[in-house]
Parts: C-alpha cells; sequence; structure tokens
C-alpha cells in the first residue's frame, strides 16, 4: 500500500471519515479520491481502523455512569434554599426576642422609675422642685409622672445646676407654659454651652431607699 | 509530510462545531438544574471514552473509567471555560486517570513480583468480538503501536479530532500530533503489506 503524495489531500482523510469537512473542502478532497488509488485505498484502511475500533470496544451502560453523577448545582441549590429561610426566620425571631428583652428591660426600669446608681442603690431622681412652684403643680407633676409610660428620669443636683431656677420652670412641662416662660426658657437653652456635656458636674445625690417615686421624697 | 494542513485548520473540523455547540447548551442547562442534559452528554460521549479506554489498553474495569471520568467532568465543569470542545476535555480527564491507574497497577504488579511474561496481551479479552480476518489483522497492527501511537491514531481515525484537539488531550503539540499519527499510520500499513 503506497501512500499519496499529496500530502494535504492524504492528511484530510479522516476528516472526510468522519464528515468534519466543510462543503468546498470536502469537494476538493472527494474529487482527489475519485481519481487518486492510493486515496482510496487508504481511506478504505480508516474505515476497518475505525470498525474495528468500534467493535472492539465493549458496550457501556450508560445508567451506571449517570447514577454516579453529581446532582445539577441549580437543584442542589433549590434544596438549600428552604434552609435558608429557615435561618433568616431564625434570625428575625433572634432579634425579636432581643428586641422584646430590651424593651421589657427598659420598660421594667421605667417603671421603677430609677436608674442604678454606685452600690447598686436605685434611686429616684427628679427635676428639682423649684421654691415657685405651687402645690397645685407638684400635685399635677406628680399625677403626670405616675401616669407616663417612660418616665424620663432627671439628676437632680442640689448644686449649680445647667438650667437656673430663675424662671422657675423646674418642674414644669412645656405644654404648661405661657409664652413669657417659653421666652425665658429658649433665652437659657441659648446660654448653654454648645458642646454637649458627656460627664454630669459632680453632684451630691440623695438617695431615697425606700424607693418612692414620689418628688417630695427628696 | 509535516507541513500538511492540520485538521482544525480550513476545511478541517466543520463538521464537529454544531456538536460543540450542543454540548455547551446541555452543559448550560444541567447547570439550571436540568439532570437530564447530565444523560445526553454521558450518551454522546460514553461510547467515545470507551473507545479510547480499550484502545489504551484499558480492558477490564471501562465502565468504571467512563464514569470516573464523567464524575470528575461534573465536579469540576465550573472551571470548563470551552477554550476545547467538550469531548477533547473529557478524553484528557481519561487519559489522566488513566495514567494513574498504570501507575496504581504498576505498583501492584512491583509488589506482587509478576513477570512481564505473564501479562495478558491488551486485545486478548476481545478475540471473540472481532471475527473479521481484516479487523482481526487490523486489531493486531494497533496492538503493536506504541502507546502514543495508539492513543493519536485511535483519536485521529477513531474519534475524527483534529491534531489540535489530539494535541490538547494528549498533553503535545499539533505538530508532534501530526507526526505520531504519519508514523502509526505507516506501521500499520507495513503491518498489513507483511
Amino acid at each position: 500500500m503506497n501512500d499519496c503524495l499529496n500530502a494535504e489531500m492524504r492528511d484530510r482523510l479522516p476528516d472526510l471519515l468522519h464528515e468534519r469537512l466543510e462543503a468546498s473542502a470536502r469537494a476538493a478532497v472527494m474529487a482527489h479520491v475519485d481519481g487518486c488509488a492510493d486515496c482510496r485505498d487508504e481511506l478504505e484502511l480508516l474505515r476497518v481502523a475505525r470498525g474495528t475500533l468500534i467493535k472492539a470496544t465493549p458496550r457501556v451502560d450508560l445508567n451506571f455512569i449517570v447514577e454516579a453523577l453529581p446532582k445539577a448545582p441549580s437543584r442542589a441549590r433549590a434544596l438549600s434554599v428552604p434552609r435558608r429561610r429557615v435561618w433568616t426566620d431564625w434570625r428575625v425571631a433572634a432579634a425579636a426576642v432581643l428586641l422584646i428583652a430590651g424593651g421589657s428591660s427598659y420598660s421594667l426600669l421605667g417603671r421603677h422609675g430609677g436608674v442604678v446608681v454606685r452600690d447598686t442603690l436605685v434611686a429616684q431622681v427628679s427635676p428639682p422642685v423649684t421654691e415657685s412652684a405651687t402645690p397645685e403643680v407638684q400635685q399635677a407633676e406628680s399625677a403626670r409622672t405616675a401616669e407616663a409610660p417612660t418616665p424620663r428620669p432627671e439628676v437632680v443636683a442640689e448644686g449649680p445646676s445647667e438650667v437656673s431656677e430663675t424662671s422657675g420652670l423646674g418642674t414644669s412641662r412645656l405644654g404648661d407654659l405661657n409664652e413669657k416662660q417659653l421666652k425665658a426658657l429658649l433665652t437659657e437653652i441659648d446660654q448653654l454651652s454648645p458642646s454637649p456635656i458627656t460627664e454630669p458636674d459632680p453632684v451630691t445625690l440623695r438617695v431615697d431607699t425606700k424607693g418612692t417615686t414620689s418628688p417630695e421624697g427628696l | 509530510m509535516t507541513d500538511a494542513p492540520q485538521g482544525s485548520g480550513p476545511g478541517g473540523g466543520g463538521g464537529r462545531g454544531g456538536d460543540d455547540q450542543r454540548d455547551l447548551e446541555l452543559i448550560a442547562q444541567w447547570k439550571a438544574g436540568d439532570q437530564r442534559a447530565a444523560s445526553a452528554l454521558v450518551e454522546r460521549h460514553a461510547a467515545a471514552l470507551a473507545r479510547f479506554a480499550v484502545a489504551s489498553g484499558e480492558r477490564n474495569e471501562v465502565d468504571e473509567l467512563v464514569q470516573d471520568t464523567f464524575v470528575r467532568a461534573f465536579n469540576s465543569l465550573d472551571g470548563f471555560r470551552g477554550d476545547s470542545s467538550f469531548r477533547t476535555w473529557l478524553f484528557t480527564i481519561e487519559r489522566r486517570l488513566l495514567l494513574d491507574r498504570r501507575r496504581a497497577d504498576k505498583r501492584r504488579r512491583d509488589r506482587l513480583e509478576i513477570q512481564e511474561d505473564d501479562a495478558a496481551t491488551e486485545y486478548d479479552a476481545l478475540d471473540s468480538v472481532v471475527a473479521d480476518e481484516t479487523e482481526r489483522r487490523m486489531r493486531d497492527a494497533v496492538t503493536r503501536l506504541s502507546p502514543t501511537q495508539r492513543e493519536v491514531f485511535t483519536l485521529r481515525v477513531g474519534e475524527g479530532l483534529s491534531y489540535k484537539e489530539i494535541a490538547d488531550a494528549v498533553g503535545t503539540t499539533e505538530g508532534a500530533a501530526r507526526v505520531h499519527y504519519h508514523n502509526a499510520m505507516r506501521a500499520v500499513k507495513e503491518f498489513l503489506d507483511e
């Protein structure tokens, strides 16, 4: 069996066998093969070789192979989605529990109306009771304090205070103030230091160990 | 001879583009969750992998080898960038697995101190399958090729891969693949002419 001298055409014979040639190339190779006995012989040899390789191969069990394949990634991802939801729900539940616990603690503290001071004493601190406050005002203030869901504890100092008592506003609510008092309050606010005070001025607290909530306890 | 155009050159490889595109579509479908696409890919390439395994000397555990090849391929499908065809990539994986098995077999034989003469020839188990005299002689001719020549000859003649694809699968250059093919073809012709 001789080799064709046209190496280009001979090199394309396997491509012709497997129909991997484009139409124009296929036509050229076919035309060459028609007139070349060596290439016809080699093409026949290639057919026999291909048939032999196919026959020599045992049949493969496709199911055996497919069963071992990993699952499609998106399907696996889809299976994990409910678990992610559980994780999200768990986090939401945890956040809700924290919020409830925090709110309850805050509410509890507010109900007792005190802050923890040194030596774990719970003190009820209230705004200073000015001399100008009338008993009616004090009584109304007491009632409001008892009704208020989240009272705002204020540290009361015997010493100098940021808010002077010249305006007589120590125990008044904004809603109870007349126009003159409001202006006085605004003036005092304008005179306050612009920088926030993080540390309170040294004060002496009156601690009511009985835990009464009345400002009169001071 | 080495100046001959490659199979993947002009006019070559024209019939594989549609197959490659179909493979990419099936891969995308599998990634999207369609498990049937995996079955389709197995159906398209399992036989070729089995032929390559047999031609490379694997006789007893062809199914396992092909299965391992697909499992490894699907597990690392994210690393398949489509630089070569999916089938070429599968051949590359299978060839690595074959080499690993041969090394393991060699270590086992060395431990058992089995003489080389005691080993059966690679195609003995297939004697009953190939009855035709011409095919029997062809089988013998292929058996006499060197391992590399046999791999290249099988991929070129049996699967129709281009020299570029063969080079990718076997881990060599296109030029070397072409030389191996023509040397193999000459050896086969000489054997058949004896």
